[in-house]
């Protein structure tokens, strides 16, 4: 009989709240360096009832959020066609490649000065920087996919007189539409994460300019408090894609 | 004497809440140096079967005894040859041969000869460098055999180990291993989903059934091929003498009505 | 035929490239087609240039405080690789900014990949560690900038810390993957020929999951420099960030392309490096 798992499970939680909070309590780190865990959860409380710079907790994380979405739509709506088109198009494939290939070392934050010169630090600026975080992956997700669409698939919707736009929609996009899910969700995640790194450093609102005003404050419980904040809307989103990611992969077979 | 004895075994699986019998109190004797096939239809259990022996699966009662010992886990008196081959890809032919070996702490002269021995007997001398993904599936194959051999066991154990060749390679790798359990004889338990296959080689065959898995019948074979003389002469000339036909067709019978559940 | 498809799953993982002459069945790269592909390469590179020029110092459609002109960009290269910028020489910046990857790399490395390998190894070290990683896991390596900021000032330890955090993941994630895909067959092949525990982590364990393990250091090394270049935004005294913060006060987009080139070319190499390293370590695999 093989034993079961949980009790192991339970006492690595056990243990990881046990030291942070005893360490706090027992006064070994100062509550000004750590917060016990129960700090934390109430300055999530106080934040979401009383405004921290300027806006409530959760009114910072909306204003965030709208631009992730933002900045991701764009990303998607143009990194999978490209994707797609470089799939499906040998010519477009070899002249794209070199430009991905040198675009993908460039770090999504280094492209923060320019998004903040070309486009502002409002709206404009941020959703670049999402922008830049999430485009690669939807690109190669959607070229792989559209590469592993068989080319007896393409050639059966052309020689029943299937148009360019009509094999893009009907062969391409569903055929590598698993794949592209699955891109999504590596791209929602750089994406988010990319707009909390830009919001460190120029943006003036959103959460991660709460973490930066927790930070100047000395008040690591600020801080903690939107990370956890962060954490949480980041794995609403991840979840939500991977809803649509067993819908699609149920659907149309593994990517 | 590596005879192996099955002793009322049973095993059974947990599967969806209730459990489901896969070998159901076989009771057999495997005699010393003896070459037994076994064939069933699928889901009979004869993998299962095989796998106890070589101690990756335990049985649920009854007692699976190797020498007089009861087998308890995987050991070097026993080895195996998988269907999937089951070279290590990142090893290179010398290396996956002697892997075994070492395990016996075998000296290095030691190894050397049974690389050079096993290689010659395969026609495969100057693929020692070679990684598997460089030679066909016979080849590897010849190789897996060839690495269970140099751990000089008692007992071979092969699970279905042609099945994914084709055809004419198998019926290469068949009269091989004839020859190789001539020179180098073994107590052999050889799982396979072809009665040709089982009848051309095996001392004895074991039928097996299914739902659940048990020994159906067991067809001596051995004295028929010694009286004709199979192991002189060519394969494709054995299975057309009527000796092996008739065993063919009388353990063809015994299938057919065991998969006779299926309509 | 299991290990043939033990080779295409790790084409799989390696990226866009391999996965489309698969699919497309074209006899590996014929020197015909490689030719083509370098040329329409060069082409597309130069006439990017060409139009950059075009559109700078050609005929001044674009703003230089928006985006420097060629000219623009050489002479900023030129300034900071000999009288220096932001507090240093282009050498200076690079050495440091490579000294923090480098660090939280191996540092990420070092703790990640032994500790994915024992997740993946024993399942009560995957049961007890998994619950704190999973709580641990969605918070972005980014957000950790603001919490090592406060802990440890703006110094070299705390931008180690947050690539650590970065790098940490993948390296494990992947070595934990990497150990429990160990095809099985060979896993039992090792038992049945009685290799021992340290020959079986050794030989059979190890080498099965170095494919996997080495996308993860390649992921972890470009969640280093991403990483960095953030941690470095952020509040830095030196570094390639530090260069591309001053330049975007003192809108100089001279030196924040030079910057930008800078990175992109650093991180390029280090990933070259690793590949090279993976080439030699992995030598057994199919083509």
């Amino acid at each position: 009989m093989t034993r079961p798992l949980w009790p192991y499970s339970l006492a690595g939680l056990i243990l990881f709240f046990g030291l942070w909070q005893g360490a706090v309590s027992a006064g070994l780190v100062s509550a000004l360096v750590l917060p016990s865990p129960l700090e934390v959860i109430a300055r999530i409380w106080e934040m979401s009832t009383r405004p921290f710079a300027g806006f409530l907790l959760q009114e910072h994380l909306l204003s965030s959020f709208l631009r992730f979405l933002g900045g991701f739509a764009l990303a998607a709506l143009i990194g999978v066609p490209v994707g797609l088109m470089m799939g499906r198009f040998r010519l477009f494939e070899e002249i794209f490649t070199p430009l991905f290939e040198s675009y993908r070392y460039v770090a999504p934050l280094a492209w923060v000065p320019f998004a903040a010169l070309w486009f502002g630090t409002g709206i404009g600026g941020p959703i670049m920087v999402i922008f830049t975080g999430a485009f690669a992956p939807c690109v190669v997700n959607a070229y792989r996919g559209a590469s592993m669409v068989e080319q007896h698939l393409i050639e059966a919707a052309q020689t029943h007189g299937a148009g360019e736009f009509r094999i893009a929609r009907e062969v391409l996009l569903p055929g590598a539409l698993p794949s592209i899910v699955a891109g999504l969700r590596v791209a929602a995640g750089l994406g988010w994460q990319s707009l909390i790194g830009a919001e460190l450093i120029v943006v003036s609102s959103g959460i991660g300019y709460v973490m930066v005003q927790g930070q100047s404050n000395l008040s690591p419980p600020t801080v903690m408090a939107a990370m956890v904040m962060i954490g949480l809307v980041g794995l609403a989103i991840d979840y939500a894609l991977r809803f649509a990611e067993t819908r699609v992969t149920a659907k149309w077979g593994a990517a | 004497m590596s005879e192996i004895r099955f002793e009322a075994v049973t095993k059974s699986f947990p599967r969806g809440g209730s459990a489901f019998t896969a070998i159901d109190g076989v009771d057999f004797h495997v005699r010393d140096k003896e070459f037994i096939s076994v064939v069933g239809p699928s889901g009979c259990g004869k993998t299962t079967l095989m796998r106890m022996v070589a101690g990756l699966e335990t049985p649920s009662s009854g007692a699976v005894r190797v020498e007089g010992v009861v087998v308890r886990g995987p050991g070097p008196d026993r080895a195996v040859v998988f269907q999937q081959f089951a070279l290590f890809p990142w090893k290179t032919v010398r290396e996956n041969i002697v892997f075994g070996m070492r395990s016996k702490r075998a000296s290095r002269a030691e190894r050397d000869a049974a690389v050079a021995r096993y290689l010659k007997l395969m026609k495969m001398e100057g693929t020692e460098d070679s990684y598997p993904h460089q030679l066909s599936g016979g080849m590897q194959q010849r190789v897996a055999i060839a690495r269970s051999y140099a751990l000089d066991p008692g007992v071979l154990l092969m699970d279905e180990p042609f099945g994914a060749l084709d055809a004419q390679t198998r019926t290469i790798m068949q009269e091989e291993l004839v020859r190789l359990s001539r020179v180098n004889p073994r107590t052999v338990v050889f799982i396979t989903h072809s009665v040709e296959e089982a009848v051309y080689l095996a001392d004895r065959v074991v039928v097996m059934g299914r739902n659940p898995g048990r020994i159906r019948e067991v067809i001596d074979v051995a004295p028929v091929r010694e009286a004709e003389n199979w192991t002189d002469a060519a394969i494709d000339d054995v299975m057309e003498m009527p000796s092996f036909t008739h065993l063919r067709g009388q353990v063809w019978r015994l299938l057919r009505e065991e998969m006779g559940d299926d309509k | 035929m299991r290990l043939q498809a033990y080779g295409k799953r790790i084409q799989c993982v390696r990226g866009g490239k391999f996965v489309l002459q698969a699919a497309r069945g074209q006899a590996a790269w014929g020197r015909a087609a490689f030719d083509r592909r370098t040329t329409i390469g060069i082409a597309t590179i130069a006439s990017l240039i060409v139009l950059w020029f075009l559109l700078t110092s050609a005929t001044g459609i674009v703003d230089p405080n928006r985006f420097p002109s060629p000219p623009q960009f050489v002479a900023a290269l030129v300034q900071i690789a000999t009288t220096g910028y932001a507090g240093g020489t282009l050498i200076e910046q690079v050495l440091q900014s490579l000294r923090l990857v480098a660090s939280g790399f191996a540092v990420a490395v070092a703790v990640g990949v032994p500790l994915g390998f024992a997740m993946g190894y024993d399942r009560r070290i995957e049961a007890f560690v998994n619950p704190v990683f999973l709580l641990l896991r969605p918070i972005p390596p980014l957000a950790w900038i603001p919490l090592a900021i406060v802990w440890l000032g703006l110094s070299d330890a705390s931008k180690i810390l947050v690539i650590f955090v970065a790098a940490f993941v993948p390296s494990v994630i992947n070595t934990f993957t990497g150990v429990r895909n160990v095809d099985r067959t060979l896993i039992e092949a090792g038992r049945v020929h009685g290799a021992n525990r340290r020959r079986m982590i050794g030989e059979v364990y190890l080498p099965g999951a170095l494919p996997m393990i080495f996308t993860g250091l390649r992921l972890s090394l470009q969640a280093s420099w991403t990483t960095l270049v953030a941690a470095e935004l952020v509040g830095a005294f030196l570094g390639l960030g530090r260069v591309l913060s001053t330049a975007y006060r003192d809108i100089n987009t001279a030196m924040i392309l030079v910057a930008m080139v800078t990175i992109a070319i650093a991180g390029a190499l280090s990933t070259m490096l690793l590949a090279a390293v993976e080439r030699r370590a992995i030598r057994w695999r199919a083509p």
